[in-house]
């Protein structure tokens, strides 16, 4: 049981986790993942039976990619809230220890005189205690190390977090109308433009956002890597469409309706006279004969939209093309076919409390605690006339500076 | 400007013949004509850099030619840092061919200044890519160290100091590089967030982030162990290369998704 609790709380059960995890990524990167189960078994043959009992078309979600994440975590926890205590007990009257220390590099008064300016020139500080000198500098350097393990245990736990509580929805919404979401909270699109002022594609929405309580974010313009960010929402503009926009007049009463069309519709009054809309294609080629071939898809503008309907009337359906501009009447009733209305495909992120918030501190920390591990390296040294003692948590770097030092001075 | 992307590259070429032949019969002229020759090979990048980024108005990183090239630069910006201040010669005879090498790679992909596309346009830009160049840069001299090591640890009468020069400065930039590998994929996080809307998506280039990531995690904490285990760690040191070059070129090459630009 004890050898078990060793085993994981051990730097060596770490490495192993490490190990596995990037073991599952390779694999993770090289089997195409989250495709119809009729791929893998086209592209895998024999093989996609193991592929798919072992879950390696969705490693990343799998069961046994997560215990790691899990375990690695567990490992981290253990090893340096385990280990804390101790540097924190070693860090405490470090300099006092120091001063008591044997010498172990025995130096001569010259040589002694060239590591203190070397101390001195890394601004490393003196202290004496009962008449020893002692040098040291950067004594945050022991931390840094746990610094680093705690910020990659906040960055795992806040990171499936951040990944895993977002209600993200996708949805559109034509310029001059509004999305209301389900606690209330209201996204006005005020309008949108695919082409920037050069001409080059280029999506922009104008919106603006309600929150349930009544605070507003004023109209804002966002664009890819320009989301707005107002409560615990998050507004991008993702994709875009375009609509077809037919009016629709009354001759009796004068009355006019203007309905912005991407899915097939039914226009009537009655249910059996008026115009299904079928579609609007993008642009059409006329041949030398007359006939007509419609482009069904292009990015950016439509430069020459056609509409596609279906002319309903006294029980008779006849398919017509129609360009805006036109108009066409059926019974008492006026259809004008106006210019296509583009509009945003909005992706609309609502992250709960302040999740994004913590990540982002969990990730200044790990930076942080990667530099101090690196470069606030604490030196400690005990120097005297007769020589020298490097010590603690990381005496490397500086043990070889020295013997560099008075290498050179034996040499010359 | 094609005169001084090809000048640098047969500049670096003749630097690397010259300091292979400089070592190799111990000759220190040649050597020191070598060195000539690679500072006047970087300036002429270095120029070339700077002029590609005016004409086109933006950091020169946004496809894979002006990023192999960033990153050929980054090495031999390092090289001159390093052997400036550590008085490391040795150094360059393992590095002066991996700047040939990764601009070679750069001179087979297609260089014509391109618009920058929407979704590259961010301040995340220039600070995410350029601490990938740099963390790339910082793991290829580490293994070149680490060539380097295993070379004169051959030898036999090899100092024992020296070597654990060396060793001590292959890991100094293996921690270099794993700090700014760090800000490279957290930035890139915090990016993808604001481009895409989720901080991670297991995207190829990501995962092979993260997996360059963990193999030198585990480098920095295999060095910890006890005793001094040069000749292990100038292995893995050197192993590792080949990683990080598929992690910057291989991914976009061979795996589709969204890191594909240009
Ligand atoms: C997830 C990835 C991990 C990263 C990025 C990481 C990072 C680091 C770094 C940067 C250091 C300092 C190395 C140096 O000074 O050269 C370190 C030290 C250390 N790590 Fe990790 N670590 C990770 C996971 C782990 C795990 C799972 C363990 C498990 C026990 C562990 C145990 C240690 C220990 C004992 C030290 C030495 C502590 C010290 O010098 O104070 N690490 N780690």
């Amino acid at each position: 049981m004890k050898k078990l609790w060793r085993f994981l709380r051990s730097m060596r059960f770490g490495i192993l986790l490490l190990l596995l995890i990037a073991l599952c990524s390779v694999l993770g990167s090289v089997i195409p993942q989250g495709k119809e189960i009729a791929w893998y078994a086209q592209t895998y043959q024999q093989v996609h039976g193991w592929i798919l009992l072992l879950g390696l078309n969705r490693v990343f979600q799998s069961w046994y990619f997560i215990a790691l994440l899990v375990l690695l975590c567990l490992n981290l926890s253990l090893c340096s809230l385990l280990r804390i205590r101790r540097v924190v007990r070693e860090g405490k009257g470090e300099i006092e220890q120091a001063a008591a220390w044997p010498i172990q590099t025995p130096l001569t008064a010259e040589e002694a005189e060239r590591v203190r300016e070397h101390l001195r020139a890394i601004r490393s500080r003196e202290e004496t205690v009962n008449g020893v000198s002692v040098w040291h500098k950067n004594r945050i350097g022991r931390y840094g190390s746990f610094i680093t393990h705690l910020s990659i245990l906040l960055v795992v736990i806040f990171g499936a977090l951040a990944l895993y509580l977002p209600r993200v929805t996708d949805r559109s919404c034509m310029p001059g109308e509004s999305l209301t979401m389900e606690d209330g909270t209201e996204i006005y699109v005020d309008a949108f433009a695919i082409e920037d002022e050069s001409g080059t594609l280029d999506y922009n929405s104008w919106i603006r956002l309600t929150l349930p309580d009544g605070r507003e974010s004023g109209l804002k313009q966002i664009k890819v890597n320009y989301p707005l960010s107002f409560g615990n929402y998050k507004i991008y503009q993702q994709t875009y469409g375009t609509a077809g926009s037919i009016t629709v007049n009354n001759l009796d009463t004068g009355g006019t309706d203007t309905f912005s069309l991407t899915d097939t519709v039914f226009l009537s009054a009655d249910g059996r006279d008026g115009v299904w809309f079928d579609a609007l294609y993008p642009g059409y080629i006329e041949s030398e004969d007359g006939s007509v071939t419609l482009i069904t898809s292009s990015s950016g503008h439509y430069t020459d939209p056609v509409y596609h309907i279906t002319l309903a009337a006294q029980g008779e359906y006849t398919p017509v093309l129609a360009f805006p501009g036109e108009s066409l009447t059926v019974g008492n009733w006026r259809y004008d076919f106006n210019d296509p209305v583009e509009y945003p495909g909005l992706r609309i992120k609502y992250t709960p409390g302040a999740v994004n918030l913590l990540l982002l501190l969990s990730f200044l920390l790990m930076i942080a605690g990667l530099y101090i591990t690196f470069f606030l390296v604490p030196v400690l040294v005990k120097l005297d006339e007769t020589g020298c003692t490097v010590g603690g948590p990381k005496p490397e770097g500086l043990r070889m500076e020295i013997e560099l030092l008075t290498r050179k001075e034996t040499d010359t | 400007m094609n005169v001084l992307f090809f000048g640098s590259l047969v500049l670096y070429f003749a630097a690397a013949v010259l300091q292979f032949i400089g070592t190799l019969f111990k000759k220190d002229k040649v050597a020191r004509i070598a060195w000539l020759v690679f500072l006047a090979s970087l300036a002429a990048q270095t120029a070339y850099l700077l002029v590609r980024g005016v004409t086109a108005r933006r950091l020169p990183l946004s496809n894979q030619f002006e990023f192999a090239t960033a990153f050929a630069w980054g090495i031999a910006l390092m090289l001159l840092i390093v052997r400036l201040r550590l008085k490391a010669d040795w150094l360059s005879v393992a590095v002066m061919p991996m700047v040939f090498l990764v601009l070679s790679y750069a001179a087979l992909q297609p260089r014509e200044v391109t618009e920058l596309m929407p979704a590259l346009r961010s301040a995340w830009f220039g600070f995410h890519i350029g601490a990938a160049v740099f963390s790339y840069s910082a793991f290829i001299i580490a293994g070149c160290v680490g060539l380097r090591y295993l070379i004169v640890s051959k030898k036999g009468s090899a100092d024992e100091l020296k070597l654990h020069q060396m060793d001590y400065l292959s890991y100094r930039m293996i921690a270099l590089g794993f700090l700014l590998l760090t800000i490279t994929i957290l930035s890139g996080a915090l990016w993808a967030e604001q481009a895409w809307s989720a901080f991670w998506t297991w995207d190829p280039k990501e995962v092979w982030a993260l997996i360059t990531w963990i193999i030198y995690a585990v480098y920095l904490h295999l060095r910890l162990r006890g005793k001094r285990q040069g000749t292990a760690m100038a292995w893995y040191a050197m192993i590792a290369v080949p990683v990080v070059l598929f992690t910057f070129a291989g991914v976009n090459t061979i795996m589709p998704g969204l890191h594909s630009y240009g």
